[in-house]
């Protein structure tokens, strides 16, 4: 059952989850919003459409979308997606999850410096700056869920007990943090406004101006895959029915994805995006709320 | 035995092709006299060593010698046949490098009879450090080693900014030899013998000593394998060197330092737990402001220098937890450790020599490597850019490549919750995250290093595009690329030679390995072949545009004038992240802004990224920059050869009188 619904949540989810966002803007912003389904009928439109290639790109620029997609395909292999358990699990896989997301960065970077447009690599920059700051936070959220465990895969680490004050300290700062990483991986408000129509303050936007048809698809794919990927660890945590073999564990754990969706939306409706030299120190909140995370295990008193 | 015998013929081979490249008439000759002693030798040790590994024997030799030495034993271990087996190889793929490299060197009536046989020194001084068992012996071939390098460093030596670099090479190398002399003669004073298996005994028994003589050999082996913050010589001289020196030295020569260390943490036997922590520290240290400072260069070899910095750091790391995990008596962290760093040392040595063999061929072909006038090289060099981006997401450690493995093993280790403390788990998780954030400057710093030169447009209009690389310098590129993907999908291969080194360690209390590497990355490789598949398929569907495909110009935002010149430079593109670590990484700026409404002079700007520590050593010698144009212009610019090789004889002499007072 697991497998099946890890593969329908993959196939159904990422679109939704989008969908969902975008619909939350729209009725704050008094509109009626497309519809859920709106990004699936985009890739398929784009999909069938031909490129267009800069002349100045080589072939690291068709790569580069395809690159992104298997990584988040990869990345999507590590998490549990509807709730139970992942596709695949081995011991400390969430370094593998955060090397095949480092990966999808660097190719969707690379695509964006091939253009030579003085734009995307402003983009670039500002994406892999960010990166430095965030990886960090993604190990010091995972060795303390291991540590509080005591397992070593992704799975086993967001489906951890809540024994005690220190755990839920643990446990809220987690969760802060990783809204965090939600908000700069998949470029959302107040990061990045995935909006805006303006180059120079875009980052993730701005790096894929010269993609088109079917690279524009697969970004776009590639993009929702992460989003809902990262939603998915969030729901994990908060879900007190994970790692359960029951249908309400499903039902939970998606429902909690289109609830923090909403919540993702109302924050980007609600919140102006911060301003770009003032991204780095919000990412170092979620640096900071990781390691709180990570020192609440010496209130446990004694080896785990 | 007669492999034992095979081992020590290779000796002379290497010293006849010395010989006989100093002394033919023509450079191909000399060339082809080197290359081919190389690999009757490679072949001779390679021959020998190989039982080593697949058994585990030892090869023992002991030649009676003139006093004061007495008796060298040369004793291959599996340690040694370890770096043996790589570092004869790695060396003949740079002496072949070296022959399209130099070519137009040649053409201009060079004679690199010199500079080959410096080659085959080199293969020398391996074979003598990874072999010998005499303090003596050993720190001659750790000299000829030093000297060789300085030599072949200086090889464009009309320059003055080169024989600068060399002579700091030179000084650095010479004062880790001095705490290296320090710590044998303490061994000494306190044995009576120069030979190593004395010294482990005496270091078993006396805790004490083993402390003293940590601190000692660390500095020293710091300063070989340019540990921060004993890098200075470092990046000038990766720059100046010729492509295939810099990265000998930087893939294989300095890891003769790592090498020292290992052996000496294994005759001084169970160390203590601080000084796993110290080694951790230490090692974590040299990895961040190793990285850091590729992000910001501009000099494509002068980055690739700092991120040895930051490998080797990393491998100090990886050994600081095996030392951890020996001390706190758990063979399964000591084994991931010591595993890890070892595969991390030759992995690192794959992939930073195709990095500086394609640094070279970017120089070859434009004369310059410096990435804020290169460009879209790719279309221009499309082999090199292949070799180079393979190198380059070895380096930033992304799977399915062979970094990725390496340091999937020591990532194992930091969040494995090993420690007998929760403080020791925190800071050991901590660590991993530091391992992130180096993992992720690396990923700048190689978008950077590859966006800039090899994608986009040429920024510079006046550099003339070459040719791409010559057969003699894209096989050993290609023989490293070759390496990088195997040993990445495949690792199992690189941990037959990396377990039998693991089994010398008397750390497991069994009988049998604690656990197999094989079986700790048996998963994650399984992923990374996957992930291989799927990148293999995506490379084949993106070779070819598709059909109707159109093709139109790059998006300017509006902007229908752009040029070449605006696009983002390495300055702009490592721009805010240089401002998030300034203290780190200090600018200097040099401008001239316009005053008036009507400027009457024509205003500038420069910022230069320099290096804290070598910035403040030259501030505590009393003077700024200025000291280094000061030193350079006394540098004679011909080369004393006849000086070096006088230099070489007294270090030898030194040598013999030392043994003789003693």
């Amino acid at each position: 059952m697991s497998i099946v619904a890890n593969i329908v949540a993959l196939l159904v989810m990422p679109v939704v989850i989008v969908g969902t966002i975008n619909r939350v803007k729209a009725r704050w912003a008094g509109r009626r919003g497309p519809p859920v389904f709106q990004l699936a009928f985009d890739v398929w439109r784009l999909a069938r459409k031909t490129s267009v290639y800069s002349k100045v790109t080589t072939p690291v620029f068709r790569l580069g979308p395809m690159v992104v997609l298997v990584t988040a395909l990869a990345s999507a292999c590590i998490v549990p997606l509807a709730g139970i358990a992942s596709l695949v699990s081995f011991p400390f896989d969430f370094v593998w999850f955060a090397y095949v997301w480092s990966f999808g960065r660097v190719a969707l970077m690379l695509g964006a410096l091939d253009t030579g447009s003085s734009f995307e690599g402003m983009g670039a920059s500002r994406e892999a700056t960010f990166a430095t700051l965030l990886e960090p936070v993604l190990f010091l959220v995972a060795g303390a869920l291991c540590l509080h465990g005591g397992v070593r895969d992704f799975t086993g680490a967001l489906v951890g007990q809540l024994d005690g004050p220190s755990a839920v300290v643990m446990w809220g700062a987690a969760i802060v943090a990783l809204v965090i990483v939600i908000q700069v991986e998949a470029a959302r408000m107040p990061v990045d406004d995935p909006t805006t129509h303006l180059e120079l303050t875009m980052v993730h936007e701005v790096m894929i101006l010269d993609h088109s048809g079917p690279e524009l698809a697969m970004l776009h794919l590639g993009a929702a895959i992460k989003l809902f990927v990262a939603v998915s660890v969030t729901a994990m945590l908060v879900n007190p029915l994970a790692g359960q073999h029951t249908i309400a564990a499903v039902a939970a754990h998606l429902g909690l994805c289109v609830l923090i969706a909403i919540a993702l939306g109302m924050i980007e409706s609600l919140i102006a995006r911060l301003k770009l030299r003032v991204v780095p120190q919000y990412i170092v909140v979620a640096l900071v709320a990781a390691g709180v995370s990570l020192l609440t295990m010496l209130g446990r008193g004694g080896h785990a | 035995m007669v492999g034992s015998g095979l081992f020590l013929v290779s000796i002379p081979v290497l010293l006849i092709g010395a010989c006989l490249a100093a002394a033919l008439r023509t450079n191909t000759a000399r060339g082809i006299a080197a290359v081919v002693t190389q690999g009757i030798a490679m072949l001779l040790v390679l021959v020998s060593i190989l039982p080593i590994l697949a058994r585990g024997a030892e090869v023992e030799i002991t030649w009676a010698w003139p006093a004061p030495i007495e008796q060298i034993a040369f004793r291959v271990d599996a340690l040694g046949a370890f770096f043996l087996v790589w570092s004869l190889p790695m060396t003949l793929l740079g002496t072949v490098y070296s022959l399209g490299y130099l070519q137009p060197y040649f053409h201009r009536g060079r004679n690199g009879g010199p500079h080959f046989a410096l080659l085959n020194l080199t293969s020398l001084s391996f074979v003598m450090i990874y072999s010998v068992q005499n303090a003596l012996v050993f720190l001659l071939g750790w000299e000829i080693a030093a000297v060789a390098a300085w030599l072949m460093v200086i090889w464009d030596y009309r320059n003055q900014k080169i024989r600068f670099a060399g002579f700091n090479y030179l000084v650095s190398t010479h004062v880790g030899l001095f705490v290296l002399v320090a710590a044998f003669m303490l061994m000494h004073s306190y044995t009576g013998s120069m030979d190593f298996a004395d010294f482990g005994k005496y270091l078993r028994t006396h805790p004490p000593g083993q402390g003293t003589l940590f601190l000692l050999l660390g500095i020293s082996f710091a300063l070989k394998s340019a540990f921060f913050p004993f890098h200075t010589w470092l990046p000038r001289a990766h720059s100046a060197a010729p492509a295939h020196v810099s990265a000998l030295m930087s893939g294989v020569i300095h890891k003769a330092g790592l090498f020292a260390f290992v052996r000496f943490t294994l005759l001084a036997g169970k160390p203590e737990a601080w000084m796993g922590w110290a080694v951790l520290v230490f090692g974590a240290a040299s990895a961040i402001f190793g990285v850091l400072y590729t992000a910001t260069q501009r000099d494509l070899k002068r980055m690739l220098g700092y991120s040895s910095t930051e490998n080797v750091g990393i491998a100090a790391m990886a050994f600081g937890i095996g030392m951890l995990g020996w001390a706190w008596s758990d063979p399964v962290l000591a084994t991931l450790g010591l595993g890890g760093g070892l595969l991390h040392i030759l992995n690192h040595a794959f992939f930073k020599c195709s990095l500086f063999y394609a640094a070279g061929a970017i120089y070859r072909a434009t004369h310059t490597i410096d990435l804020e006038r290169l460009g879209g090289l790719a279309r221009s060099l499309p082999k090199t850019a292949v070799f180079f981006v393979l190198g380059a997401l070895a380096m930033c450690a992304l799977p399915p490549f062979n970094g990725f493995v390496s340091e999937f093993l020591v990532y194992s280790g930091l969040l494995s919750g090993a420690a007998p403390t929760t403080e020791g788990d925190l800071v050991l998780v901590c660590a991993a995250a530091v391992l992130a954030f180096v993992g992720a400057v690396g990923a700048f710093s190689t978008t950077r290093a590859f966006g800039l030169a090899f994608l986009g447009t040429p920024r510079d209009p006046s550099i003339h595009v070459g040719d791409d690389a010559p057969r003699t310098m894209a096989v050993p590129m290609a023989v490293h690329s070759i390496g990088i993907i195997v040993l990445g999908v495949f690792p199992a291969a690189a941990l037959a030679i990396v377990e039998p080194v693991l089994a010398l360690f008397p750390f497991d209390v069994g009988g049998a390995h604690p656990i197999d590497l094989a079986d700790v990355l048996s998963p994650v490789v399984w992923a990374c072949r996957g992930l291989a598949l799927a990148f293999g398929i995506s490379l084949l569907l993106a070779r070819r545009r598709r059909a109707g495909a159109r093709e139109s110009v790059t998006w300017g935002c509006g902007y229908t004038a752009g040029t070449a010149r605006m696009q983002y430079t390495g300055s702009s593109f490592s721009a805010q992240l240089s401002s998030l670590f300034r203290p780190a990484l200090p600018v200097v700026t040099r401008e001239q802004l316009p005053t008036e409404p009507f400027p009457q002079h024509a205003s500038h700007l420069s910022t230069h990224h320099v290096d804290a520590v070598e910035r403040r050593m030259f501030e505590v010698l009393g003077q700024g920059e200025e000291f280094v144009q000061e030193t350079s212009s006394r540098i004679p610019e011909q080369p004393r050869f006849a000086f070096a090789a006088g230099l070489l004889a007294l270090v030898v002499m030194a040598l013999v009188a030392i043994g003789e007072v003693l």
